[in-house]
Parts: structure tokens; sequence; C-alpha cells
């Protein structure tokens, strides 16, 4: 039962001088790319190259929320779609992900909120993805913990209820891909920085390391927060991505005490329970462009500030840690899916902001396709980069974006 | 138990008992114990069961290193018994455990361990896939320490305080003390923090002195009440530093005794310097069932003699690695806890007078040896130990282990302001590899021992404090530092890792209950370095926070991958400690929160409207009125409006003036509309958009007098207006000034058909619709010379005067309205009324009947867009590209079927027979009294915008089959030709 196999490569495998693809990040997205390569496309001769270990981004740094109650046609079937990849990825990987089906409530605070709640519900039923709208009783009866006080900054009106979300184990997730797709033969390469990406007559050549130019014909650049920084510097494409610190933390470990992961947009707050039983949460970002990962004294305040109010018998549970990763925003909060623009042979994949966990899956299944095809899916083709040259936005966002100078 | 009474270094009052209830009995500590001290007096040994095997745990340790003494105190779960004072009637409970943590149902578990490797549950219980979600149910139920009821409510008092220093020094040892004097003498204003009820640190329960110098716990005393008599060293007890960030700032919660106003103090603060003098703790030293109750480390066995007056056991062995330890050892002895062996890991560089001591006591003392194993389930039955290289041991029966491999410095507060540790291979210490400029240490943290040394090295951090800070005492310092330098280093405690071997309940972390084995599994799976090490087996990440685990687990790592070296030797090959993060402490939510104020903004006007009924809601930062009923039917307001006359307080809309040379300019930059065409006297409704055109705000611009202009926004973007408008002008040197007036402006919108009525009897103003017409604008008086700004709009489609009065005047403003109104059926009404009063007009609201992704032109408004302005005004570029693009959704007018179908607002409209069916979806829709019909507003797709298109929409309740139909109508519906308005 207990093979003393790896998970995680022991040492780099050896460094090649050429492969069909390189994957410069070796977080969740390129993973589940290098998997799917490998396992739908059988493309093996594929590199990963991270310049930490793989998962140390964000990855490792999400609160491992999953679910598919997004707002618009063209995001809801690819975040469904992550979502019913989950069984079967513990299936496929024989690493079992922890995929606990829970529910996700959003919390709503105001008619305003309960009517984008509405929108929401209704594109996702439609869509065949279950969603429901529940008034604050109902509410919480699910949430026992809730206060349904009038008298709170944000009085709870209802809940918008999504049973087929949950959380996942994120690292069970890294260190699954990791495993299933160095099995067949994929390279990863920790502590082997990409240096540069050489192009010729406008299509890629080779990425540049530390030892040397691998030549590859394909080359994807998915390093979360970092992806529009090496875009800029290494091939001088402009990325409409503003990187913004957003911090988690967890109290000490309870007994089951919230059944679903729960959220708020008005608090700024989101909590879920993990299966170690400390409550996890977090939210909003620090609203102001920063490449570090420190966490903020006022965040963490705030933080308790938020769920002292909105669940009151947290007063008496302590923070234990907290801890920040890289969001990769774009102005309509959807991600760039891109390739073979402006350069041949070069895609990416970025501008998840806080949707990366909750979509790899599905996204390294589309990305891997796009790679080896060198078409765009058609799931994929909003996503492009060009909408926002066009002026297109997504729409994933109901409310009024209060913009600022710093986004 | 009966305590040691007289020792000089005793913290607790013998003669002050305090009593306490632990399982259903009664029993009694003391005024100074903790709730762990007080329990172990009465003779409790186990005082938890572990996370995973249910093994048994007891005190170990005095500061909160591990979960193991975490209990449920007065309902609150996972309390650290260890440092949480023992107040009057404690009701203590035992925590996950079945039955009692003496007695745990669960204790079978620690023989299940084969078949928990680390991370094992990511290769079990995930066939068939069936099993997973039973499993994860047991999971949930078997983790998590403490329960907290859903209805618990926190009945402590917490305070907030932001206090200012240039100087925070964390830690109240002798080298904190030193340092605060020090930084005193030289002006700076000090502050320090101390974890513990009383300064001291390792001096405060220590009898021996180092030569001819008083007795430690004396030269600690003496630096406490020096310390404490100085007007500029203000002095937090109980109070542990938790958070440290960038530029020095400094985190701490204050635990309040029984005279403090408070039961948790949050404190933050931004001192210019910062002193860590947090000194140093035992390491923990690793063996088989190193964590049994009966085994502590040494320090804590001699705390719990010297300050709490308690002989931790009966008989007892030390297993040391350090002078320390050997002192504990010598003076336990001395006060009568018989000692029957001390085994040191050390071969040499032991402190000769405490060898001697040993000798002259007749205990036997094995240098090179250390403790291999302990006997016994629920205690210590025996120890069993060896020599170093394995070739002899020895068997001793003992009821207590004090045992330590040697020290790890308390450097966690240190690395939250330095990043990242490197391993030291003289100390063996992990230690920062660069400091922030105004931050420096002092102390035990750096591995020094003698008292002479210590004390100085406070000294010279407290000076290169203020010099940082710019007092003149560099020489001073550099005096200090020489002083330091020629004094004898300390003898270096043992970098001792562990005896070889399968380390399967060699514990390296208790609170996840990681073992040695699971480091070598997870070393031996890839995961090659104590981060990654520490998600794959949790070790490090429970309530102790690596206090038990952060330093020995990079030494297992390197023992592990090297494992033919000299186990003493393993410098060079030590990866990086896990990175630490703050809080250091767990903190109580109740204690970030603080006092819980709910920060909102309420107009002039908000108590008027209570009495009146109002029921608000939060809109942005401010309480809005937005119901006069409580059945939340304001159909009766929407009426009176549409047939007498209302009053709507809209204070919240930002109000803002703009003046000066470039003032225009600045007004052409960020509207759409040509702001150079406005007329004297005339209202100019405008909007904002961003670079993509999608509309950000609206509002209407008014010109009062040469390059002086008042512009409105909407409620939620005030807030926003004037950094937007100065990021927008930034780099055009543009001479302007821009004054947000939205919380000294009251706005009062008087509408309906007899509003002129009501606005003829409180002012001499003419206000005929000859001399103030729709459109226009006028200053004048009310009564008693209350000075308004008024506009004649309509928003809501009826006669309507928008009165800007000052703030103070917007109570008397209104009282004299509401008088002056009551013959015409005036009665105020709300955000909601008006909000159907406007619908009916087919006025939009940004946000409801907008997107982030609505642009001008999709809302119809691209009358408001100027194209051949001088300035090209933002989004300019994005509203001409946007003219040819046929594919957005665009603002339409529906109207019901069924005029008794009202479906919900963001109902979704679709179309089965499209590629993409969801083709728009409902912003407002409301039964209209005034229609009779079922009218909204919806974005849709420009190909279903033709007037008369059939639409359905689906509200998300039911099936998807289940539409309601509608129709694309003509907007305005009430009133189109706007005469109403005109009146």
């Amino acid at each position: 039962m207990f093979g003393a196999k790896h998970i995680l490569p022991k040492g780099n495998p050896p460094l090649e001088s050429a492969y069909d693809a390189v994957l410069i990040g070796g977080g969740l997205h390129n993973l589940a790319t290098a998997w799917f390569l490998a396992k739908e496309h059988n493309m093996n001769r594929v590199a990963v190259l991270e310049k930490n270990y793989i998962g140390y981004g964000g990855a490792g740094r999400n609160t491992a929320i999953v679910r598919a109650n997004q707002r618009t046609q063209k995001n809801i079937p690819l975040y469904k779609e992550a979502l019913d990849l989950w069984p079967v990825l513990t299936r496929e990987l024989d690493f079992n992900l922890m995929f606990y089906n829970c529910g996700n409530l959003n919390l709503l605070h105001s008619e305003a909120a309960v009517k984008a709640a509405r929108t929401n519900i209704a594109t996702a039923k439609f869509l065949g993805v279950e969603s429901h709208l529940l008034d604050a009783a109902e509410t919480a009866k699910r949430v026992p913990a809730l206060n349904l006080s009038q008298k709170i900054t944000h009085p709870i009106h209802g809940a918008m209820y999504h049973p087929p979300g949950g959380i996942v184990r994120h690292d069970a997730v890294v260190w699954g891909l990791a495993k299933g797709a160095a099995e067949k033969g994929v390279h990863i390469h920790q502590q082997t920085e990409a240096l540069g990406i050489a192009t010729k007559n406008g299509r890629v050549t080779g990425v540049k390391t530390p030892a040397g130019t691998i030549y590859t014909p394909r080359v994807l650049v998915s390093a979360g927060g970092y992806t529009a920084g090496l875009l800029y510097h290494m091939l001088k494409i402009k990325m409409p991505i503003s990187v913004l610190t957003i911090q988690a933390m967890v109290t000490q470990p309870l007994k089951p005490l919230l059944d679903h992961v729960v959220s708020s947009g008005a608090y700024h707050v989101y909590a879920n329970q993990t299966l170690k039983g400390e409550i996890a949460t977090g939210a909003h970002m620090d609203p102001w462009p920063n490449y570090t990962t420190q966490t903020t004294a006022g965040y963490i305040k705030h933080q308790a500030e938020a769920l002292v109010e909105l669940m009151p018998c947290l007063a008496g549970v302590k923070f234990m840690r907290s801890w920040a990763g890289l969001a990769d925003m774009t102005p309509d909060m959807a991600p760039i899916m891109d390739g073979n623009d402006p350069v041949e042979g070069v895609y990416m994949n970025c501008g998840w902001g806080y949707f990366g966990f909750k979509s790899c899956s599905a996204t390294g299944r589309y990305m891997a396709r796009f790679l080896a095809t060198g078409k765009c899916p058609d799931r994929l083709k909003p996503f492009a980069l060009a909408r926002f040259k066009n002026h297109r936005l997504m729409g994933e966002t109901a409310a009024l974006v209060n913009y600022t100078p710093d986004n | 138990m009966k305590r040691l009474t007289s020792l000089p270094t005793l913290r607790v009052d013998v003669g002050r008992p305090v009593p306490f209830v632990y399982k259903n009995q009664t029993g009694r500590g003391f005024k100074g114990d903790t709730i762990a001290t007080a329990l172990y007096a009465a003779g409790v040994r186990i005082f938890s069961r572990s996370l995973k095997y249910h093994r048994p745990r007891g005190l170990f340790s005095l500061d909160g290193e591990s979960s193991n003494t975490m209990m449920t105190v007065n309902g609150v779960p996972n309390v650290r018994t260890e440092t949480t004072l023992l107040a009057e009637g404690a009701m203590i409970r035992d925590q996950n455990a079945i039955f009692t943590a003496r007695n745990d149902l669960l204790g079978f578990m620690d023989r299940l361990d084969r078949f928990m490797p680390a991370g094992f549950y990511y290769e079990t219980m995930h066939k068939p896939a069936s099993l997973w979600p039973v499993a994860a149910k047991m999971v949930r139920k078997a983790a998590g320490l403490g329960r907290i009821a859903p209805d618990f409510r926190f009945s402590g008092a917490c305070d907030e305080m932001y206090p200012a220093a240039d100087l925070c020094v964390i830690g109240g040892g002798p080298a904190g003390m030193e340092a605060a004097l020090a930084a005193a003498d030289q002006g700076l204003r000090v502050i320090l923090l101390e974890a513990r009820p009383w300064l001291g640190g390792s001096f405060d329960y220590r009898e021996r002195g180092s030569g001819e110098d008083a007795p430690l716990y004396r030269q600690a005393a003496d630096l406490a009440s020096r310390v404490s008599t100085r007007a500029a060293i203000r002095v937090f007890t109980r109070t542990a530093m938790v958070g440290g960030y960038s530029d020095n700032l400094v985190t701490a919660v204050t635990e309040g005794g029984p005279d403090d106003p408070f039961d948790y103090r949050y404190l933050e603060m931004r001192p210019r310097a910062v002193v860590v003098a947090t000194g140093s703790r035992e390491r923990p030293l690793i063996f088989e069932n190193n964590e049994r109750p009966g085994v502590m480390l040494p320090d804590c066995a001699l705390r719990l003699a010297r300050t709490y007056g308690i002989l931790a056991g009966r008989e007892a062995v030390f297993s040391v690695g350090h002078d320390l330890g050997l002192e504990a050892a010598l003076d336990l002895s001395e006060l009568g806890l018989p000692v029957r062996a001390v085994a040191d890991v050390r071969t040499k560089g032991h402190d000769p007078a405490l060898v001697r001591g040993l000798a002259d006591r007749r205990i036997p003392f094995y240098p090179g040896w250390a403790a291999a194993a302990v006997e016994g389930k629920k205690g210590v039955k025996s120890v069993r130990l060896a020599s170093c290289d394995g070739g002899q041991y020895r068997i001793l029966t003992c009821d207590l282990l004090a045992a330590a491999a040697g020290h790890t410095p308390a450097v966690e507060p240190l690395s939250l302001f330095c990043g990242p540790l490197a391993y030291d291979g003289q100390t063996g210490y992990f230690l920062p590899r660069t400091y922030p400029a105004g931050v420096f240490a002092a102390g035990r943290i750096y591995g020094l021992e003698a008292p002479q040394n210590i004390r100085i090295s406070g000294r010279v951090a407290g000076l290169d404090a203020a010099a940082f800070c710019g007092a003149d005492c560099r020489g001073a310092a550099d005096a200090h530092r020489n002083e330091l330098a020629a004094l004898p280093m300390g003898r270096p405690a043992s970098k001792w890792v562990a005896f070889p071997g399968p380390w399967r309940k060699h514990f390296v972390d208790f609170d996840e209950d990681v073992t040695g084995k699971h480091i070598r599994q997870a070393v031996g799976r890839g995961f090659g370095v104590p981060e990654l090490i520490k998600r794959f087996t949790a070790a490090g990440t429970g309530p102790g926070q690596g206090g038990i685990s952060g330093h020995n687990l990079p030494l297992l790592v390197a023992a592990i991958k090297n494992p033919s070296r000299d186990r003493t030797d393993i410098h060079g090959t030590v990866p990086a400690p896990t990175t630490v993060r703050p809080p250091l402490r767990p903190v109580f939510l109740a204690a970030y929160a603080g006092s819980g104020r709910e920060m909102v903004k309420r107009t002039p006007v908000h108590d008027a409207q209570a009495w009146e009924g109002a029921v608000f809601r939060r809109v942005g930062v401010w309480h809005r009125a937005r119901y006069f009923s409580a059945d939340l039917d304001v159909s009766e307001e929407v009426d009176n409006v549409r047939t007498n006359v209302g009053m709507l307080d809209a204070s919240t809309l930002g109000c803002f003036r703009i003046f000066g040379p470039d003032a225009l300019s600045a007004l052409q930059r960020v509207y759409a509309g040509d702001m150079s065409k406005i007329k004297d006297g005339r209202v100019k409704y405008a909007a904002m958009c961003n670079h993509d055109g999608c509309v950000i705000d609206d509002g209407v611009v008014i010109r009062i007098g040469e390059n002086d202009y008042m512009f409105t926004t909407s409620t939620g973007r005030a807030g926003e207006t004037v950094e937007w408008i100065r990021y927008h002008t930034r780099f055009d040197n543009w001479d302007f000034h821009l004054v947000n007036q939205t919380d000294g402006t009251g706005v009062i919108n008087l509408a309906g058909p007899r509003a002129r009525d009501v606005l003829e009897r409180v002012t001499d103003a003419d206000v005929s619709n000859q001399a103030f017409s729709f459109g226009c604008w006028k200053d004048f008086s009310l009564s008693g010379g209350i000075p308004v700004r008024c506009l004649r709009l309509g928003f809501v489609g009826e006669l309507s005067f928008e009165l800007n009065i000052p703030a103070s005047y917007m109570q008397a403003a209104w009282d004299m309205l509401r008088k002056a109104g009551s013959g015409f059926g005036l009665r105020p009404f709300g955000v909601e009324a008006q909000n159907i009063l406007r619908l009916e007009k087919g006025h939009v609201i940004l946000g409801q009947e907008s997107e982030q992704r609505t642009n001008l032109l999709d809302l119809n408004m691209g009358f408001l867009f100027s194209r051949d302005k001088d300035i090209r005004p933002v989004g300019a570029d994005a509203l001409l590209q946007a003219e040819k693009d046929a594919g957005r959704l665009t603002l339409v007018g529906i109207r019901m079927t069924d005029s008794s179908c009202v479906p919900p607002d963001g109902s979704i409209l679709v179309d089965d027979q499209v590629v993409d069916p969801v083709i728009g979806y409902v912003g407002t829709i409301r039964k209209s009294r005034a229609l009779d019909a079922v009218v909204g507003m919806a974005l849709v797709e420009r190909a279903w915008t033709a007037e008369g298109t059939r639409l359905a929409v689906y509200d998300g309740g039911g099936e998807p089959s289940e539409r309601h139909d509608a129709t694309v109508v003509r907007m305005p519906f009430y009133d189109p030709e706007g005469i109403r308005m005109r009146m």
C-alpha cells in the first residue's frame, strides 16, 4: 500500500537539449498542462521549468476553494469542467486530492447583491450547474454560527448556495499532477530558472536557462503573478495585468463548525474549515501593486473584525498563521489564455487573479490541446489578449469596479 | 502537593488561594499560578490527547511551545493553559478525547501509526471513489482540537492601543532591560514588551551568579526596578509581540490582569528602531517517547520549582546538552528533588563548577550520553540513557525526565523583520542573514550565556538603536562592543540531533504528531527541504507554530540526507528552517477585532427620517433611508410623489467644487461631454467613463463663476473622485483646486406636482416656471436665511427642486419644508420609491442598469459624448471604436406580457436558438401603478434590441424551461414627452 515511490522527483532529471514543449512555471496550471499533454496528446518530451520548488507560488498559497458559480456563460462551463475533473484526476493520478464537496454559500447583504446573485444563479442553472437562492433563515440553518442580527454593518439578506463546490487539498493537486506527469516522462526541473525565450523570424526557437538554451517549438508561460513580467522582459509583450498581494490566514484547529465554504463580498471575507479543522480565511487584496508576499498588520485585524461580526462565536477562536500570495488581476477579472500571437509557438496562461486554483484542471486540459494542435479550442477563444485592445471586457464582475489609480 | 514557600524567586502568593473547577472537582491554585501550574500542583499529569495518535500529553514547557496543555476553559477551546493566568472559578475541561484525557477511548490510535505514514491520506481513502466522502466526514470529526459552540459569545473586553516610541525593545530579560536603559539614557522614548507577567527573563528564576556578582534573580530585580521607574521607558508585561512588519511596524497583545480594565489589548506601534532580545529556549531532545507526560524541558522543571514552588517529580533524570541544563539539575537537587543521573551529550566543555557541584552531591554524571527512550504508558516509569556512540546504556527508574538537546534562539520575532534565516556553525543557531535598518538584537538570541556578556550586549544594542535614532553615542556603543569582544565566549550548547534508528516514536512536532520516521519518509519521497516537508507532514503547522519542531526539523533533514557524517557535525549541509509567519502566538480574533465599531456615515437628517419610520440600508459608507414602511411596499410613497409631493434625502450624493484657471481643462479630461458648452444658470447632465469607455459615474455640472464649477457624483463614487481627477491630470501641470464638499452639503429633493406650492411657502425667491424653468439652477434663501442652491432636475419624472443646503442647516430646512408641506400631502420617500419612479422614466442608475463592461453607447447615452472636444476625454478612443462594434449588451425597456408577473431583478433573458443562449439580463423591473404594467430595463445583445422583440425571461427559481414572456418597448414608460417635470 505504501510503496516508497517518489512523489516529487528526487533531484532533477537531466536537462535535455530539446523538448517538444517547455512550460515556464512549476505551478498548477503548467503541471496540469504537462499531465494532459502526456496523457491525452502523447507528448511527453515536455519540460517544466521552476525557478524555486513546484507549488511554491499561488498553488501553495491559496485557500483551496473550488466552485463553478461564476457569472457569465463564457466562464461557467470552464469552471464546471474543472469541478467535474477532481474525482477524475483523483482516480487517474491515483492520488487523493481530497475534494471535499461541502458546497459554497455566498452571503448576500443587500437588495443589490441579491439581484446580482439572481443573475449568477439563473445563468448557472440554465447551463446545468446547481445553484440556489436562500433566504436569511435558510442560510442560518446551514451555518448556525452566522449572525442574523439587523444591527450589524451588513445584515444578511440571504445567500447563493452552490452545492457542487467545496475545497480541494491544494498541495495534493501539485504533488499528484507532478507525480503523474513525471511518471509519463515529463521532466520537472526545479531550481531551474528560465532566463529568456529565443525567437527567430517571429517563431520561438528555444528557452534560455542557466544550463544553456533548450530548443523547442512551443513555450507556455504560466508562472502566476510573474507571467506578465516574464512576457514583457522576454518578448516585450505588454499585458494589462496588475499584481496585487492577497493574504490569507488560519485559526487553530477546531471540531467541525462550518459545513460549507462561506463567503461575503460586503465584508470582504471568506472562510472554510479545512479537513484538519482550521478555519482558513482571506478575501480582498492589498490595494497597491506589489510583488512581495508580505503580510500586513491591518489585514489580519480587518479579517478578525469582519469574521467576528459575521460569526460572533469566532471571537473565541485564535488566528495562528497568516501568509500572502500574488494575484495577477486583469481589468475584467477574467484570465488571459492565448497563443501564437504575436510570436508563433509562444503561449500564455495568466491573469487568473484569485481564480487560478479552481480552474487549473480544466485549463490544463485545454492548454494542452492548444499546444498540441496549435489551434485555440473554442472554449478558450473568449479569453484572448486582444479583447482588451478591442475594449471588450468579459463581464465577470457585476458590480462597477471602483477604479482607482491602483487598478 | 505542598509548595516550596521560602524561595526568594517565587512568583506565586501562597497566601492567596484561587479556586478552580477541573472535571467537576474543585481545585485550588495560588495567585500567580498559570492554569497549567495549578493543575500540575494538583497532580494532573495528562493535560490533553494528541491530534492524530491520541497520545497522552503533559506539561513540557511554560511558554506555549506546543499544544500539549491546550484545554477548554470557560467554554473557550484551545486555551494555552501554560501561559494563561489562573482566574478565580475557571472551569477547565480536557479536549480531543473521548471520556477524558487520562482515559481516552481513542488511545488505540497510537498503535495504528504503521498505517499512518507521512502523507498517508494522499494515498489512501480514495479507492474506491465512494469511500472518500465517507472517510472525509470521519477525518473531519477526528481532526480539530477544541470545540466551539455556534452560539458561544466572547464575554471579555478588548481594547486597542497605538502608542508612539523611538524604540521598541522586545523581550524584558537582562539584555532587553539593559538596551532599554541605555537607549533611555540617550534620550529615547522606549517601549519594552515582555510576554511573561514580570521582567527578568532567564535571570528571574536563577539563584546562581557569576563569580562575585549578585545572584541573577537579584540582578534582574535591580534592573527591573530601574526600568520601571524610568519615565522614558514604558513597560508592557504579559504582552507578547505577535507581528513584525515592514518599516518596524510591531504588533503585540496584552493579556489583562485582574486589575486591568480589559481582558485583551491589541497594541500596534511603529517605532524608529527595534531591539529584539527574546533570548533562547531549550531545543527539545529527540528520542523514543520524548513527549510522554513526565518528560519536560529542564528549564520547565526549574521554573516550576523556582517560580511556582512545585517540585515536578519524585525522582528525576536529566539529559541535557547545555550548561543551563546542568545548572537546573544541580539547583533542583539542592531544592530537594532527588536526581538519579545527569547525562550530557557533550563530551567536553562543561562548566567545571557545575560538574563539581554534581559530584559534590554524588549525582552520577554521564558526559557523552543522552536519553534514548522512556518507558511508561501514561507517564515516565524509567529512562534508558545511552552513550552517544551507542556502545553502552543504562536503565534508570524515575518519574521525571528533564531533557533538552541544547538551546535554540527565540529568533521568530527577529525573523519577521529580517527575513530568511541561515545556519550559523559557531552557535548552531539559525540567525538572520541581514538586518534591515533600525533593527538590532541582543543577548542569548546570539548564543551568549555568561550573564555579563548578556548584559553588555543589551547595552550595545540600546546604544546602537539610539545612534540610529540620531543620538551621539556611536563611540559608547563601540566601547561596549569592544568590551564584549574581549570577554570569553560562553560554552556552546550541543548540536546533537538524535541516535540513529527508525525514529518511529521520536516526535519532532508534538502538535501534528510528526515523528522522525515521518520526516525520513517525506525526504524519501522527494520532499527534500523543510518548507516542503512542512506541507507534506504538517510539521510546524500546529498551534505551537514550530515552537517544538522549528530548529530540529532542518537538523533532521541534514542528518537524513547525510547519514554517513558525524551526527554532531552537519554544519554546511543544514537547510534553512521554514518561514516564520505571524502571529507568533495564537491571538483571539476578539483581540484583533478590538472594540468593533461600525464605521458608517449618517446624513444630517438621519434621525428625522428614523422618527418617520425609515428603514435604512447601507450604501457604500452611508446609511440611506430605503423604505418608509415596514412591509417594504412603497406604493404609497410612489403614489404620493406622483399625485402630491415627496421629499428625498439625497445628501449622500457626491458634491464637488473645482476652480482655478485650468478647472475646465480638468473637467474636459474626465467628462465624456463638452463642458465648455455649459450655459450660465443651466444644469448639464454628464458622465465619466474609464479607458474602456465604460461608464463609471454620472451627475450634473454647473458653472458657478469664472473658472469655478460645481459637480455631483453618485454616492458610491464620491470617495474616488478626487483621486480619479488628479490621476488623469497628473502629467499636465494644470492649475486647479478640487474640494470634496459631500459631507458638508445636504441635499433634499422636493418632488411632485405640489413641490412648487411647498417651496413658495418657505422662500421669497421667484420659483415660478417662468423665472426658474426646468434644467436651471439658482441660489436663494429659505426663510430664516438658510442659503440653498436649487437645481431643477427631473430624475423621478415630476416637477422637482433639488435643494443643496449646508449640512448644518439641513435639519432646520427639513423641518421647515415638512411643516410647509403638511397641507399639500408632503411626506418623505426613500430610495426604493425613487427607484420605481425613475424606472418609470427610464432613467438609469449605474450599477443597476449597467455593469462593469457597459459603456456610454450601450446605455443609449451617446449624446453625452462629444467627439470634437479639444481635449480627448478619458474613454474617447474606446467609444469611437465601440460605435462600430455590434456585439454588445445594450439597454432596452421591457414590458411583461402578463401584468401580474413581476420577475425578480437579475433574471436572465434567454434564447435557445443561439450558441450563447444567455442573451442578457434584467436590471430593474417593477410593477408600475402609474402605468398599470410591469416594466423594466434590461441589458440585451444588440440583435434583440428592436422594439417589439419578444424576450424569454428566466428567473432562476424553477426549471430552466419555465420562462416568462416580455417585449422590448420604447422608453420612457411614463410621461414620454417629459411634460410633468417641466411644469
